[in-house]
């Protein structure tokens, strides 16, 4: 075997390795947003607070279409188009803080404070936590894209990429199901 | 500026085919993830229907894992970046 095919070779098994190193990880974090997930059923069962319908739409459609460009960049790079993948990270970026944004100056601002009972907990310990995973996404990407910018990635290497991509799409993932517990499911209790 | 177009410009026809079937699949996903999410703000704002609402959860789930996320690259024997 050639050095280069032998390098590949290497580089194939690393990658292996560190995308299931990625998913126990994943697995370990739905713990923790499976536990604020249940604990919202068992706290609010079948109601809900009045929220800001429009805002929630919003926002999750914001971090969907955060989710297109994220994966826009990651076939960008894949296939050696790197000013979409520079391009497509700066969207995503921008479109995570939009979201934030519309959590923490929006949301947050409304009229259910974190001390009102077992509306305010969930409400702010689920959006918080959440929050607190898009924050380092947004961080994540913008490392990612400095490092793309000095051309650290090729189409056969960037499994940063990658894994900065997996990262946000599980974000997103989180929040497909955050978004109709606590803005779609129950009556609402005024 | 040579370098750059060279990097931005596609090197083959065939891998420039490949770039835009791969776009095209991500925009499939997303405008599958809009109906759905549309689908579950009307039923969302209809009723209670907590069962239905979490069975289009994991519909929207499973196309961000399977097209996004790749998952089936965890058990895939290539181990490149698919």
């Amino acid at each position: 075997m050639s050095t280069i095919a032998s390098t590949m070779a290497d580089y194939r098994h690393q990658l292996r390795n560190n995308r299931l190193g990625l998913w126990l990880f994943f697995i370990s974090e739905a713990f923790l947003f499976g536990g604020l997930f249940v604990s919202r059923f068992y706290l609010w069962g079948n109601t809900r607070p009045e929220l800001d319908q429009t805002l929630g739409l919003t926002i999750t459609s914001i971090l969907l279409l955060s989710s297109f460009f994220m994966n826009r960049a990651e076939m960008a790079i894949a296939h050696d188009d790197r000013r979409t993948f520079l391009n497509s990270l700066l969207i995503t970026a921008a479109l995570g803080i939009l979201f934030l944004i519309g959590v923490v100056g929006f949301e947050w601002r409304g009229h259910i404070r974190p001390w009102d009972g077992a509306f305010g907990a969930v409400l702010f310990g689920m959006t918080g936590m959440h929050a607190l995973h898009v924050l380092s996404g947004v961080i994540f990407i913008l490392i990612v894209w400095n490092n793309g910018r000095k051309g650290h990635y090729s189409s056969e290497r960037h499994w940063g990429v990658e894994a900065c991509a997996i990262y946000w799409h599980y974000v997103d993932v989180i929040w497909v199901f955050f978004y109709p517990a606590l803005y779609l499911m129950g009556t609402v209790v005024r | 500026m040579e370098l750059e177009k060279k990097r931005t410009t596609p090197s083959t026809p065939a891998l420039a085919q490949k770039r835009a079937a791969a776009y095209r699949l991500g925009t499939i996903v997303l405008i599958a993830l809009a109906v759905l999410t549309a689908i579950e703000f009307a039923v969302g704002r209809s009723g209670t229907a907590i069962v239905a609402l979490l069975i289009i959860g994991l519909f929207k789930a499973g196309l961000i894992l399977q097209y996004y996320m790749h998952i089936s690259l965890l058990w895939s024997d290539e181990g490149g970046h698919g």
